[in-house]
């Protein structure tokens, strides 16, 4: 994504931006647009560099070289005070010591606002957070997504230029997430700011984000919507980082054709193959059962254990196990890139 | 049992002073059985100068160092935990090896910038050498408090805006005050104690610090049948640091504790 | 960014500096100076002649042994000690914490002040031992006059004062041990003894070799309890390097030997610590090795 940019974007511009420290280098080369009003989510799993982007795009760390652009405006070497950006912390790094009004309000006595405008600002993200409740208690006495709510109302209250985000759900229980994740998405669209949202889940991600860019040892791999990602990946890395269950590798020599669960069929053991289509011979060695779905997994000689997922769940025993050779996603077995005119049929 | 040994082993002496303290020189020395006075007391109050100017000397001492020990340590503290690990493990070695050093071997060097910069007999420059005496401790444990404040904290008052001054008066210090009381306890503690220098560097009396002048006491023949009177200094001189250990004892043992491991 | 934190540590760092480093490096140059009442308190160099000087100074080495043996009877009598106490204490028993402030109040004395009053308990004939001793019909102690037992009296005053500092410390080590590995032992059927030898004791010790180091540097430069205690005394049966040095710059206006002894005494105490360290350092990695 080393595109041109359109002349006066407002949003947040990336452009080869890049943090070395001694000889590791955490963000290399990286170039992404983020619009105004847009949620863009830095995935990957741990070590891949998002964390570091989003410290750099706030200011917390110093760029090796490229450039931050926000609103047209170079910031690269501001002061993070300067950049006019919000935060929400993975571990909320609310302020202890002080109760959420004082949380909130800290940083805009300190910077010499009028009491009366404080006062209303406050009681507009108290109510808009309904935290009207709570606003005397000290963070250890809130609830983990309490806490949450006054870590965003914090970076609210800021109204910044642009929004970061550091796995913010990575600390609440999973039935909570699940029931946020609308919830925040409604709010983040709503300032109107460029948003980058950085996540290891990518549920989280392919619920909240616009678009997700998916980072690996400090690079790009790629950047679109969940939708592009998943049905058409770049690469091996790509296409394994994203579904649940993941996707299944079949070893073909150099290649390896990459086969999402629920493209996989099952079939009598001996069954003809139809045109068009290729097949495996094999033994179901147990099955998952999800409630609406069952995993089955297969074992076939020469292969991992691969998934197929179904509605009904196939008896014990041989099997055969079947695609659509469309359906295949094919890669270099060595280097995990993705080959030319492969998983271009996919289904919608 | 262990019990009740470990308490007559630790209050035993301490009694036994005072206990001294209040009979008449008499029945200390077997002339006569029985006999209780605050005779002992009266003399000491009354002396020249009277006993309270050491117990105020020191007290000034104290604070004095205190505060200056801790002006010097926060900053420096703070700055130990924010720079690299590498520096930072080598100057922190370095000032635990200093903080186990025995002071009494500096008194010579520290006599002699006394003597060079005037130092000498002016009761407010001691706190220069005991506030260097007593920075290791302090910067070990203030360290130590720093780094179990999580980092994300400075860095969202930084997003905030705060300068470094903002940042560590609104944000780091409050979070502090358990380890600086633990440190300024311990650092009173130690000037009010501390003996070699506060020798070498008084020689005027009414200037004096309550561990030289105990010992003076001690080497003194005013006191004729003296023991009374010793005891009733050594109560005198106690009944204050008992005080504050009472009633400050958990910071000063999480900063005993505390300092001596982290380092 | 960098510099503003080293311009924070600059003024603390300078008087570190001050108190410890130059103190060090001008003992180093005032030893090569004769500076006493022979040169007019005037510094006249005069090369290594102190430090022969030193090397043939018989009271030197005497004192040297005396505080050599103090160290190590006070320092493993406070070890033995602290460690029986911190166990005591590690114990759930009632009154845990008011036993633990009462027995850390000797530590707070200032020393002069309680080696003032064990001047008194040592008492030949009013102290209370002796009082008891006499009640006993026995001949009285010579506590501060009899050179073969007053070295013992010290010992027994620093023992009392500082006892309460290493077991607390131990105390502290013993409290961060996980609970369920004595559970796991009580389990295996493990006996009081058997737990302590192989389970509290390695645990401890990094506090058990902390309070060592930190008590055997006190040690070698004790000071305050020979002088009011003792003043070195009997016949200089008592007296500390220390104090040896503090009599040459105070008493006898010698300030270049006091220096040398004062570098004397710095070099015994490096290398004694740096033995034990290293000791201890070899010992642990030899028991990592046999694990």
């Amino acid at each position: 994504m080393s595109s041109s940019t359109p002349a006066g974007f407002m949003g947040l511009e990336l452009c080869a931006l890049s943090r070395q420290v001694g000889s590791h280098t955490l963000v290399d080369q990286l170039s992404l647009q983020v619009a105004p009003g847009e949620i863009l989510a830095l995935l990957g799993p741990s070590g891949c560099g998002k964390s570091s982007t989003l410290r750099l795009i706030a200011g917390l760390d110093r760029a090796s070289s490229g450039e931050i652009r926000l609103g047209g405006r170079v910031i690269t070497a501001l002061a993070p005070a300067e950049r006019q950006v919000a935060m929400v912390f993975q571990s909320y790094a609310l302020f202890p010591h002080l109760s959420v009004e004082r949380n909130l309000s800290l940083g805009m006595e300190l910077r010499g606002l009028a009491k009366a405008e404080i006062q209303h600002q406050l009681e507009q993200v108290l109510a808009l957070m309904q935290l009207e409740g709570l606003r005397q208690r000290k963070p250890a006495e809130l609830s983990g997504g309490q806490r949450q709510r006054v870590a965003l109302a914090r970076a609210l209250i800021r109204r910044p230029a642009l929004f970061l985000l550091d796995e913010p759900m990575s600390n609440l229980d999973a039935q909570l997430r699940d029931n946020l994740r609308a919830e925040l998405r409604t709010l983040l669209r709503s300032t109107g700011v460029p948003v980058v949202y950085v996540t290891h889940d990518q549920h989280e991600a392919m619920g909240l984000a616009d678009r997700i860019a998916v980072l690996r040892e400090g690079r790009l791999q790629q950047l679109g919507t969940a939708e592009t990602l998943y049905r058409d990946p770049t690469n091996r890395f790509v296409a394994r980082f994203l579904g649940s269950p993941s996707i299944n590798l079949i070893e073909r020599g150099e290649e390896q054709l990459g086969l999402r669960p629920e493209l996989l069929e099952l079939a009598e053991a001996g069954s003809p193959v139809p045109q068009g289509w290729e097949a495996l011979e094999g033994e179901l060695s147990h099955r998952e059962w999800l409630g609406d779905r069952v995993i089955s997994h297969v074992h076939c000689p020469g292969q991992a254990s691969l998934k197929v997922l179904s509605r009904e769940a196939p008896a014990d025993g041989a099997l055969q196990l079947r695609w659509r050779q469309a359906h295949a996603l094919r890669f270099e077995a060595r280097s995990g890139k993705r080959l030319p005119g492969s998983g271009a049929a996919h289904p919608s | 049992m262990a019990r009740l040994l470990l308490l007559l082993w630790s209050l035993g002496p301490m009694l036994w002073q005072l206990v001294s303290s209040l009979r008449t020189s008499d029945a200390l020395s077997g002339l006569a059985s029985g006999g209780w006075t605050l005779e002992h007391y009266r003399q000491l109050l009354q002396g020249d100068p009277p006993f309270l100017t050491y117990l105020l000397n020191s007290a000034v001492v104290g604070v004095c160092s205190t505060a200056l020990t801790l002006a010097l340590a926060v900053p420096c503290a703070y700055a130990l935990t924010r720079i690299g690990r590498r520096q930072a493990r080598s100057l922190t070695l370095l000032v635990a090896a200093a903080a186990a050093f025995p002071a009494v071997l500096l008194f010579l060097a520290l006599l002699e910038l006394a003597r060079d910069w005037h130092l000498a007999n002016q009761l407010l420059a001691l706190s220069l050498p005991y506030a260097g005496l007593c920075l290791p401790l302090a910067i070990l444990l203030l360290q130590a408090a720093f780094a179990d404040i999580p980092i994300e904290l400075e860095e969202a008052a930084l997003i905030e805006g705060m300068g470094l001054w903002q940042r560590l008066r609104w944000v780091l210090l409050p979070l502090l005050a358990p380890a600086m009381a633990s440190s300024a306890l311990l650092v009173f503690l130690f000037s009010w104690n501390e003996y070699p220098i506060a020798l070498t560097w008084l020689s005027r009396t009414e200037l004096l610090t309550l561990a030289p002048a105990m010992a003076r006491i001690a080497g003194s023949s005013v006191y004729t049948i003296p023991y009374g009177a010793f005891a009733a200094a050594t109560v005198l001189g106690s009944a204050p640091l008992i005080a504050l250990m009472l009633l400050f004892q958990r910071q000063i043992i999480s900063g005993l504790t505390q300092g001596a491991i982290k380092g | 960014m960098r510099w503003r934190l080293w311009l924070l540590m600059a003024p603390a760092l300078a008087l570190l500096l001050a108190v410890f480093a130059v103190p060090l490096l001008h003992y180093l140059w005032l030893s090569t100076q004769a500076q006493s009442v022979l040169t007019g308190l005037l510094p006249e160099p005069i090369g290594a002649q102190q430090w022969l000087r030193l090397w043939n100074d018989s009271r030197f080495w005497q004192d040297t042994w005396q505080t050599l043996r103090f160290s190590a009877a006070s320092v493993s009598l406070e070890m033995l000690l602290g460690l029986a106490i911190a166990l005591l204490l590690d114990q759930p028993l009632r009154g845990r914490g008011v036993l633990r402030t009462i027995s850390l109040l000797p530590w707070a004395l200032p020393t002069t002040v309680m080696a003032l009053g064990w001047r008194w308990i040592f008492n030949d004939p009013y102290g209370p031992i002796n009082r008891l001793v006499a009640g006993l019909g026995l001949p009285a102690i010579p506590f501060l006059s009899n050179p073969a037992i007053t070295w013992m009296a010290a010992v027994g005053a620093d023992t009392w004062k500082t006892t309460p500092f290493v077991a607390l410390l131990l105390l502290a080590g013993l409290q961060a041990i996980p609970a369920d590995l004595y559970e796991a032992a009580a389990l295996e059927g493990a006996t009081p003894w058997q737990t302590l030898r192989r389970i509290t004791l390695p645990l401890l010790t990094p506090y058990l070799l902390i309070a060592l180091l930190f008590r055997l540097a006190q040690a070698l430069g004790v000071f305050d309890l020979i002088q009011v205690l003792t003043g070195g005394g009997p016949a200089g049966s008592t007296e500390s390097l220390a104090l040896y040095a503090y009599l040459n710059a105070m008493r006898f206006l010698d300030f270049g030997y006091s220096a040398t002894l004062l570098l004397g005494s710095f070099a015994i105490l490096l290398v004694l610590c740096g033995a034990a360290a290293l000791l201890w350092r070899g010992n642990s990695r030899l028991q990592g090795a046999l694990r």
